[in-house]
């Protein structure tokens, strides 16, 4: 009994340590990122990505948001730009689907790293998966057309003043 | 930028490992306590057949429940007492990050309004799909 508490105590913190050692750096670049704005720049890398989802280019900044920062994150993004009336129902559907396949890459990753996964093919798998999945789904839910949504937030707005 | 960058990063780091503490350390406990008892053995024998499918032990059941319905930190510390290798360690990585904290995140994709448990099915789905996979490649 005395072997097994034991065996509970050390490796419970051992591993806690371990994990607390590459999360708290992991925490301070993510802070940097945010510091230096990195953001804007990953999101004009999106644009060829939200461009093939037939997705307006404003679904990017929550896109990269949720694959960097987390769920929640992207989530508050995506509700302000609801509320603004920049994204339609399919964009957030989309922006959705994606991130709940595939999101904050670094700190998930970096954890199953700590605990001896093959983080990279994980990694990859999960950012193709995601990518796969919601191609093919754009692909059977055309979009709304462009001009026709601008009109209607124009028509919108109108009425709101 | 400069050192209230780096203060705040630390805090958030701190934030987190304790938030991850308070879950692994107790789960760790009950797991290695479970491993020894004979519950553990026995619903491991009765879930052969579905973690057969993806390559892992019985046992691997408890972390996946554990990691699908409350979260990772969770899982990690179930998994940890299991000693797994490393392929059933990166099977159930690809397995937990498809699908965690399935209440949680669903009540978060609801706030952004679009219905959630065609999500839920979609992740639980990919997950199973995804840990075959898996388990054939490597």
């Amino acid at each position: 009994m005395l072997e097994i508490l034991r065996e509970a105590v050390f490796g419970s913190l051992i591993n806690v340590i371990q994990i607390a050692l590459i999360v708290i750096p992991l925490m301070v670049f993510i802070e940097i990122i945010k510091d230096l704005n990195w953001l804007r720049l990953l999101t004009a890398a999106m644009a060829p990505l939200t461009s093939w989802m037939k997705l307006k280019k404003e679904a990017g900044l929550p896109l990269v948001a949720g694959l960097v920062f987390g769920i929640s994150y992207g989530a508050g993004i995506i509700i302000q730009a609801a509320r603004e009336g920049t994204l339609d129902y399919r964009d957030i559907y989309m922006i959705n689907l994606f991130l709940v396949i595939c999101h904050s890459v670094f700190e998930d990753t970096i954890l199953f790293a700590a605990i001896g996964a093959a983080w990279l093919p994980v990694l990859v798998f999960r950012l193709l998966l995601a990518v796969v999945v919601c191609l093919v789904v754009a692909r059977f839910w055309p979009s709304y057309p462009e001009h026709l949504f601008r009109e209607g937030q124009k028509a919108m707005k109108n009425v709101l003043e | 930028m400069g050192w209230s960058t780096i203060l705040r990063g630390t805090k958030n780091g701190l934030a987190i490992t304790w938030e991850l503490a308070r879950v692994i350390i107790p789960v760790f406990f009950c797991v290695t306590i479970l491993k020894y008892s004979p519950a553990l053995p026995w619903i491991s024998e009765h879930l052969v057949p579905i973690m057969q499918l993806v390559g892992l032990p019985g046992e691997a059941a408890l972390p996946l429940v554990l990691g699908y319905f409350l979260n990772i930190y969770a899982a990690i510390g179930a998994m940890l007492p299991l000693g797994m290798s490393i392929k059933e360690i990166t099977i159930m990585s690809v397995m937990l990050l498809l699908a965690h904290s399935l209440p949680m995140e669903a009540a978060v994709a609801k706030q952004t309004g679009v219905p959630v448990f065609g999500l839920i099915m979609v992740r639980i789905t990919l997950s199973f799909l995804s840990g075959m996979f898996f388990n054939l490649i490597l």
